[in-house]
């Protein structure tokens, strides 16, 4: 079975209105792939498609991963196939707290068709101690446990909670939508290291990085950089390739797409 | 279950009242209190609501009871030689007719509508609850009523008195086990708080399907005294609860927060009253409904802060979830000022279908959409959950509302 997400021709529309015109990219599995564009380039699009938000329409084409188009499946499937998004603005989930929320999203993934939940369900003592390495890895208060989801958290709070998330549920393929935005640099640090440390845990697991910056890679460092430009990739490379766009801009690829 | 009932509404006399309450042995002013509540129940005419529906309600042939066989008390620790008295106001009007007399009928009207007078003529069940003073009880009281008979009526009468500096959870619950034919509760409660007091107050209603709740509930509440009351509404086919925190002492605050869930072609309305009247008295209510199926609820509340009050702060939170297209809530808040003295008063008010964002969200981590909206819902009522002191009691009202989901 295949565990690269393989995209073919993708064209989504938002509104009726057409943001991806046509993307084709293929993240390898245990590679760390990044995407950077400007803003506007349909980056977030991409992110959202890929996890099946209900608002992005796709007009056209394919995204196929472990065997299956996952474009057909819902949301809930794709995570359970092993994808997984962090959110670039996670939602708040009133009065639902953190630990009994992490708990129903593994117990739904460790769920059997035709047994019994209670049977498939994490045992208590397991998740408790889990939680609780993991939190501490990430540097989050253990008090956030009792906390209701991302209700009255910073910016850097909720992200943290985004990766504590993705380490609990150990995806094979995770989409990072812009998870550097809106850090400063030591809650950057820590959100990088917890990607790495999963990373290096799970090597074979793929990451696609969504990033308008290169300042996030300098702590997640990409094997491959593809450029997404008005809803298509139009370069892509090494790890050079963010550097160069750091150094001269998104202009001069404009420039060069619309000369081309 | 066995009860003593009266005989069909329809063929009550207030003669007939006269004549069972000496009987009893009640005191005269009783007696009277009850043959004039009669003559204004047989005489008034229903009263209309438009927001709840009285089309299909036939009280003429209900049996009332006329004893105390659907009053449940219970308490986990004695508290009797702490002074207090918690039995039934039946009993205690025996042994404490004086205090009764004072407050009984003294924070709500039996006059204002025809079934609160049905309340002061015939009631039999209810519970008389007195906190001597600067006593502290620590575990909660619990009133339960059933309906004991199918087709049947009562009329609980309720009387909370919490003196000077007294604290007490009391738990009123109305309960049925399964669904019967159509049946009537018009339970009233009066609670009296003196300065100092703190009460905490449940009201829980899971009638069955076929009942009509029709009551009242009141708190006035002293010098620097608090209350914190939280009411859950699930059952009945028609609830129609008038409820009213008065905060008269200075200094008076009521923390004020509900959980209705309708569903099938339950028409619930809870139509929350709260006075300012004090100086620096402060309100937050927090009320929570959740539709479903063809369902209907309404929130009718009005805040009033009184000319005499000074410094008022006052913040009311309403919100509404709607789980499917045909059901349907409305919300009528009011807020009447009549001083300029007001420190802040505030509302916010919410009403929608089950957020698509967030059931994205929980999509996306594994959570089936079924399953999402249990949490949301579940999560939505926690705040009203958390208030409820009894863990048992909370853990079943978690419960119902899970399976009505």
């Amino acid at each position: 079975m295949n565990s690269d997400l393989v995209i073919k021709d993708l064209h989504v529309s938002v509104e009726e209105k057409e943001i991806l015109k046509g993307v084709n990219l293929t993240v390898k599995a245990g590679t760390i792939h990044a995407i950077m564009g400007p803003n506007g380039s349909g980056k977030s699009t991409l992110a959202y498609t890929l996890m099946g938000h209900p608002g992005y329409i796709v007009t056209g084409g394919e995204a196929w991963y472990r065997g299956q188009n996952i474009l057909e499946l819902e949301p809930d499937e794709r995570s359970k196939l092993g994808l997984f998004l962090a959110f670039q603005y996670p939602v708040a989930i009133p009065g639902v707290t953190v630990a009994n929320f992490l708990r129903a999203a593994i117990n739904a993934h460790r769920a059997e068709e035709g047994k019994d939940p209670k049977e498939t369900a994490i045992p208590m003592a397991q998740f408790r101690k889990q939680l609780r390495e993991q939190m501490t890895a990430l540097g989050i208060d253990e008090s956030f446990a009792r906390r209701y989801l991302n209700e009255g958290f910073s910016g850097g709070e909720k992200k943290r909670i985004e990766i504590l998330q993705m380490a609990m549920l150990e995806p094979s393929m995770a989409i990072m939508d812009e998870t550097d935005s809106g850090l400063d640099i030591d809650a950057l640090k820590i959100v990088a290291q917890g990607v790495n440390t999963l990373y290096e845990r799970h090597p074979e697991m793929g990451v696609l990085v969504i990033t308008h910056y290169q300042r996030l890679l300098n702590y997640i460092k990409p094997h491959f950089v593809s450029v997404l430009m008005d809803g298509r990739i139009v370069r892509e490379g090494g790890p050079e390739l963010a550097l160069e766009l750091e150094e001269k801009g998104y202009d001069f690829l404009r420039e060069e797409v619309a000369s081309a | 279950m066995t009860m003593k009932t009266f005989p069909p509404l329809a063929e009550i006399s207030d003669a007939l009242v006269i004549e069972r309450s000496r009987a009893a042995g009640e005191p005269e002013w009783l007696t009277e209190q009850r043959a004039d509540a009669w003559r204004f129940f047989a005489s008034a005419e229903p009263p209309y609501w438009r927001r709840t529906d009285l089309s299909k309600f036939k009280p003429e042939q209900v049996l009332a009871a006329a004893d105390t066989a659907a009053t449940s008390l219970y308490q986990e620790e004695d508290v009797t030689d702490q002074g207090v008295v918690f039995t039934t106001l039946a009993q205690a009007i025996h042994s404490h007719g004086d205090l009764i007399r004072r407050y009984l009928g003294a924070a709500i009207d039996s006059k204002r509508h025809k079934f609160l007078a049905l309340n002061a003529a015939l009631w039999q069940d209810g519970v008389f609850l007195y906190v001597p003073k600067h006593v502290n009880v620590e575990l909660p009281l619990t009133a339960m009523f059933s309906m004991p008979i199918p087709g049947g009526a009562i009329a609980p009468r309720n009387l909370i008195i919490l003196d000077d500096g007294a604290s007490v959870t009391f738990v009123e619950e109305y309960h049925s086990v399964a669904a019967s034919d159509q049946a009537f509760a018009a339970p009233v409660t009066e609670m009296f708080l003196g300065n100092d007091a703190t009460l905490r107050f449940v009201a829980v209603q899971t009638w069955g399907e076929d009942v009509y709740h029709i009551g009242a509930q009141k708190v006035r509440v002293g010098r620097g005294a608090s209350v914190e009351w939280a009411a859950v509404n699930l059952g009945a086919r028609v609830q129609h609860i008038e409820a009213e925190t008065a905060l008269e002492g200075d200094g008076s605050r009521v923390e004020w927060v509900a959980a209705t869930f309708a569903a099938d072609h339950q028409n619930l309305l809870t139509a929350p009253w709260l006075r300012h009247i004090g100086a620096k008295t402060e309100a937050h209510m927090d009320f929570k409904t959740v539709v479903k199926d063809q369902s209907y609820t309404t929130f009718d509340g009005m805040i009033k802060i009184e000319h005499q009050s000074r410094a008022t702060v006052s913040r009311l939170e309403e919100h509404a979830l709607h789980l499917s297209p045909k059901a349907r809530s409305d919300s009528i808040p009011g807020l009447m000022i009549d001083t300029n003295d007001v420190a802040r008063a505030g509302h916010a008010s919410t009403s929608g279908e089950v957020d698509e964002e967030q059931l994205f969200y929980m999509r996306s981590r594994g959570i089936p959409r079924d399953e999402a909206i249990h949490l949301i819902v579940m999560g939505f009522f926690e705040p009203v959950l958390d208030r409820i002191p009894n863990d048992a009691l909370r853990q079943r009202m978690a419960e119902m509302i899970e399976a009505k989901i």
